[in-house]
């Protein structure tokens, strides 16, 4: 593809699913997961895929870490193609598919490891040392000899995640590292991932939580319904939907001359409208200064209970702007 | 950071999936009661059943119990492992390993055979002590050999079976229907020649039927099985067994291929 070399790359990237319903009489449902996916991701970055359920998420993490096959379109990780050098890359890359799954659970997490060095092959004499220095790294080291049916849910995550990193991988998959995880744990996996990539070490994250994008992820992406419908920075994305600034205006509904009205103050880019039961909201994309709250309430006179608020506009709404638009 | 070099060796796989099989049931002891009560039960079945029927019947008794209690453990037990994997989603993660899945599936396997020959030495035990003795053998040791050499034939058709396991969730329910149909085939219990004739071209698929023979042969003096002896016997059990595992080898990277581009491995 290019010369330059990114750790990451997809051109045009599908995948249908053709799943068959019935023993003799087959109903046969054909969904397309990705419908053309292209990407590129530096050496030594950590990169969010965010996108909302059923986006395709794991679909695509899957196809990059040689567990599934493209219908269509071509990806490389490393330089190497993931479906004719599956086997050159499996040793190189580490994947972390999480939850409660993908865990022997009548074993120690320690043998659990053990296992997975050996198949990988994390040579023979650095292993016990090396799952050591893991499970010390993930926090498991006290609970290490117990039964993995006995962990909580951050635990068998935190397991996860060592065995991902077992063989010190050069491009390390993670779907959806922290889902399920309490404030603490999500919070301790975070700074865990941003330790690797002080190592060197490239990640590909999907989420569902913007902070968590927003916080780990200096270039990322957003995936709906198979497609990439946003690639860029955080800050770059936030102009993207229309200005750095959000104002908020709500209260018990609002007339559409109000709306127009505001839609014509200089510098408001967009407007949308929800309803929170008798309540409505109005959130105006302001792309200057020069709108101020107070210009938004002298438009709005006839709302006594009229509440205007000031914010940054964030990843959350920028994204909710995107997989909105795409679902119209 | 410097990456780690990757070792891995198929041999090293084999024996990390023997020893997880083997923690894996050391963390269930309790499994330990119903697979030892099967074959007590068998080999009481047997004796009765073959009691009084010629001057060799115990030995009868031995190998058709013996065979009926291990037969299902070694040939299902790699497949059974399989359907397992995918429904602690663990084949994804093997899967991605560099290791190739027949490896691991090679470490159940002796897993399998090793258990399997445990509950033919129970039968052994609880015929001996039914009878109040042990049973004139010609050659023991020429028979202990073949014996686990049959059960390393049944193995080898285990390790074919394991391969549906891992092209799809639904083997389970092929494996059902063959079952029965296999282990009078194979003349796990009653020697082959006692089936119908059209029966016999059938049963030569299988290794076991070639090994069993062979067995009888050399168990039970005057035994009269399939015509072309105990020589042709044995080099029958070691073609087909080759075969198998020559089949194993080459569907399982196709299998493998299979899975990914169905993408159903997490599925079970
Ligand atoms: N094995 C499969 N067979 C059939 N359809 C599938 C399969 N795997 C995924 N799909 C479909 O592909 C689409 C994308 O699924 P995917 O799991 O990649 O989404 P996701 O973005 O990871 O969602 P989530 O946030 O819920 O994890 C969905 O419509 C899903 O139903
Ligand atoms: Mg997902």
């Amino acid at each position: 593809m290019s010369g330059h070399s990114f750790a990451i790359e997809t051109r045009g990237v599908t995948r249908v699913f053709d799943s068959r319903k019935g023993f003799l009489f087959r109903e046969v449902s054909h969904t397309e997961a990705l419908k053309g996916v292209d990407l590129a991701v530096e050496q030594g970055a950590i990169f969010g895929l965010l996108g909302p359920n059923g986006a395709g998420k794991t679909t695509l993490t899957k196809i990059l870490s040689t567990l599934l096959l493209p219908t269509g379109g071509r990806a490389l990780v490393l330089g190497h193609d993931v479906v004719t050098d599956a086997e050159w890359l499996r040793p190189r890359i580490g994947l972390v598919l999480g939850g409660e799954r993908g865990l022997y659970n009548r074993i120690s997490g320690r043998e659990n490891l053990r296992y997975f060095a050996d198949l990988y092959g994390l040579p023979t004499a650095e292993r016990e040392r090396r799952i050591d220095e893991i499970l010390a790294r993930v926090d498991l080291s006290s609970a290490a000899d117990r039964r993995v049916e006995e962990y909580s849910r951050g635990m068998k995550q935190k397991l996860h995640l060592a065995r991902g990193i077992l063989l010190r991988p050069q491009v390390l998959f993670l779907d959806e590292p922290t889902i399920g995880l309490d404030p603490k744990s999500a919070r301790e996996t975070r700074k865990l991932v941003r330790s690797l990539v002080a190592d060197g070490v490239t990640i590909f994250l999907t989420t569902h939580y913007m902070f968590e994008a927003e916080e780990l992820c200096p270039q990322l992406a957003i995936l709906s319904k198979g497609r990439i419908v946003a690639r860029d920075t955080v800050a770059r994305l936030r102009q993207l939907v229309g200005g750095d600034r959000t104002l908020e205006a709500e209260a018990y509904g609002f007339e559409d001359t109000e709306v127009s009205a505001l839609r014509r103050l200089p510098g408001v880019s967009k407007i949308i409208e929800e309803e929170y039961g008798p309540r409505t909201r109005l959130t105006l994309r302001v792309r200057t200064d020069e709108v101020r709250p107070d210009d938004v309430r002298a438009l709005l006179p006839d709302h006594p209970e009229l509440e205007v608020k000031e914010r940054r506009t964030s990843l959350e709404d920028v994204y909710l702007d995107l997989v909105e638009e795409e679902a119209h | 950071m410097e990456p780690v070099r990757s070792e891995f060796s198929r041999g090293r796989s084999t024996l990390a999936s023997l020893r997880i099989a083997i923690l894996q049931f050391l963390a269930d002891p309790q499994w330990l009661i119903p697979s030892m009560i099967a074959p007590v039960v068998f080999a009481l079945v047997s004796y009765e059943l073959f009691r009084g029927s010629g001057p060799y019947f115990l030995t009868y008794a031995i190998l058709g119990a013996g065979m009926m209690s291990m037969w299902g453990q070694t040939l299902y037990g790699s497949g059974w492992a399989t359907s397992q994997d995918r429904e602690f989603g663990t084949l994804e993660p093997t899967i991605q390993s560099p290791t190739p899945y027949l490896y691991v599936i090679l470490g159940r396997v002796l897993w399998n055979v090793l258990s399997g020959l445990f509950g033919g030495l129970i039968v052994y035990v609880v015929i001996v002590a039914a009878s109040g003795g042990p049973p004139a053998l010609p050659d023991p040791l020429g028979f202990a050999l073949l014996f686990v050499f049959v059960m390393l034939s049944l193995a080898s058709v285990g390790v074919v079976f394991a391969a549906f396991y891992v092209y799809t969730r639904y083997a389970g329910f092929i494996q059902n229907i063959g079952e029965f149909a296999f282990y009078v085939g194979t003349g796990c219990m009653f020697p082959v020649v006692l089936l119908p004739f059209w029966t016999n071209p059938i049963s030569l698929v299988f290794p076991p039927t070639w090994g069993l023979d062979a067995l009888r042969y050399l168990a039970i003096p005057g035994y009269r099985g399939f015509g072309w002896g105990f020589w042709l016997d044995l080099l029958g059990a070691l073609g087909t067994t080759l075969a198998y595992l020559a089949i194993a080898g080459s569907i399982f990277h196709r299998v493998e291929r299979h899975v990914l581009e169905e993408g159903n491995l997490s599925q079970y």
